[in-house]
């Protein structure tokens, strides 16, 4: 049932990803298939993230006329960094997401730009500019995604927050104590 | 069977018994008198009287009551109003913007319907479904793809010029390159074709949405404002169509060809229903193969 929710998430994206564009042309600075991945990444298991990060990064490519395989080596390398990221901090705090989006989303462009310039294909727009809106785009919308995801997906982020909120309450114990000490 | 009462309980009821006596007697003597002018009942009198300032803060309390409660049926009748008024202009609203819609859509098929009659190719009416999900290339895809007769690099055009040309085909739908991509190109003249000798190629520019036009020899008269057509060379458009508008000129010389910045004819940011020419471009006629040395051997 997960992986069921999991790939209707992932086509939703993509879908969403080339025909937004045609109704609204700054849709183009929202990377739908990122925002999926980089959630997933968050879950901290690595091989789903991957898998996600190359299917998302592979379907996006199959729709689109850049070279075949670029978004897709992009997105799993930016999903491989995110899980490794939250596998040594903390990042289940709503603000803390956001400078992950944003350095996802950077990662994303940059790679997939230098790849397509490294095998001799131009891309169509300067890299400054179309990044930093993409970046901005992805980001805000991102941050509102990643609510949805969590209410969808909930049951794990659920016991993770509680989790988090645990420890919170008993590092803050220990340092009262420590106070009145 | 009678109850016997002591004469203290007598006594300690008596004075109820008293004023209640004496009032029954009030009553029926205020029942039996009469006012002397208007010879009303009394009872009538007092009756009124006593329950006149009730009635009155009934009444009153009735009336603002009543006006509060009307206030509130207006105020809930207003808002439904109100509400059932929005949705009626939302409504109306929403189908003057399908209306208009409904119109541009209109106007931009009766133009490529007079286009399609007007050029003398085959073509295949198309709309645009979807656009390159990467930011960093802008092909778009259509609704038509081989089962409609399209092939690998056909032209595609709107009344307003060029468009592109097929990249990628499916059954249902094909993907078409814009010819203001970096890796598009095509042959084209400014001016008249077969009057000027202004002829050079064009090439997307991809960022700015312009197109530039390389190797037009440097002695020749070229303008911002010049039109600019395809000449049919490339071996995917056929000559004739529009390209655009030139909109600036880099001078060259006599040894350095014109750099020429053109502005699509086409509007290309907001593609909606495009043409596919199901146009085949004349075949080059195949080299000799056979060396002359060859075919006297042969003889």
């Amino acid at each position: 049932m997960r992986q069921l929710k999991i790939a209707l998430v992932l086509a939703v994206a993509v879908i969403l990803q080339s025909t937004l564009r045609v109704v609204w042309p700054p849709f183009v600075y929202l990377d739908l298939p990122l925002i999926v991945v980089v959630y997933f990444a968050l879950q901290r298991d690595a091989l789903q993230a991957l898998l996600i990060g190359a299917i998302a990064g592979l379907a996006t490519d199959a729709l689109s006329s850049g070279l075949l395989g670029a978004g897709s080596f992009s997105k799993t390398l930016v999903a491989y960094l995110v899980v490794s990221l939250v596998t040594r901090v903390m990042i289940d705090n709503p603000l803390a997401r956001i400078p992950v989006l944003a350095g996802a989303s950077l990662l994303d462009d940059t790679v997939y730009v230098l790849l397509h310039r490294m095998l001799g294909q131009p891309t169509n727009f300067p890299f400054v500019e179309r990044a930093s809106f993409k970046l901005i785009g992805t980001t805000v919308v991102g941050t509102v995604i990643l609510y949805l995801l969590d209410a969808l997906f909930s049951e794990r982020a659920r016991q993770r927050r509680q989790l988090a909120f645990r420890r919170r309450i008993a590092r803050r114990g220990i340092v009262r104590l420590g106070r009145r000490k | 069977m009678a109850v016997v009462r002591t004469q203290k309980e007598i006594r300690q009821r008596a004075p109820w018994w008293f004023v209640g006596l004496l009032v029954l007697q009030l009553g029926l003597m205020a029942y039996d008198a009469r006012d002397g002018v208007t010879k009303q009942r009394m009872i009538r009198v007092w009756a009124q009287a006593l329950i006149s300032p009730f009635q009155r803060a009934a009444s009153s309390a009735g009336t603002a009551g009543s006006s509060a409660l009307g206030y509130i049926k207006d105020m809930r009748n207003a808002a439904a109003e109100n509400q059932q008024l929005k949705a009626r202009v939302e409504q109306m609203e929403a189908e003057l913007s399908q209306l208009r819609a409904s119109r541009d859509e209109n106007e931009r098929l009766k133009a490529l319907l007079d286009f399609k009659e007007k050029i003398e190719y085959q073509s295949v009416a198309a709309r645009v479904i979807a656009r390159d999900p990467s930011a960093w290339f802008d092909a778009v895809t259509i609704n038509r793809g081989s089962s409609d007769g399209i092939e690998l690099n056909m032209p595609v055009v709107t009344p307003g010029g060029i468009v592109g040309r097929v990249v990628t085909l499916s059954p249902w739908t094909a993907q078409v390159m814009l010819i203001t991509d970096e890796r598009a190109a095509a042959g084209a003249v400014v001016g008249q074709l077969g009057q000027s000798n202004a002829l050079g190629s064009v090439k997307g520019l991809g960022e700015n949405g312009l197109l530039q036009m390389h190797h037009v020899p440097g002695l020749e008269e070229v303008n911002a404002g010049d039109y600019v057509i395809t000449t049919g060379q490339d071996g995917i458009y056929p000559p004739g169509l529009s390209v655009g508008e030139v909109v600036e000129v880099k001078k060259g010389t006599a040894t350095v060809p014109h750099t020429i910045y053109i502005k699509p004819g086409a509007r290309l940011n907001a593609l909606s229903e495009v043409a596919v020419l199901l146009y085949h471009p004349p075949q080059a006629a195949a080299p000799d193969q056979v060396l002359p040395n060859v075919e006297k051997k042969k003889l």
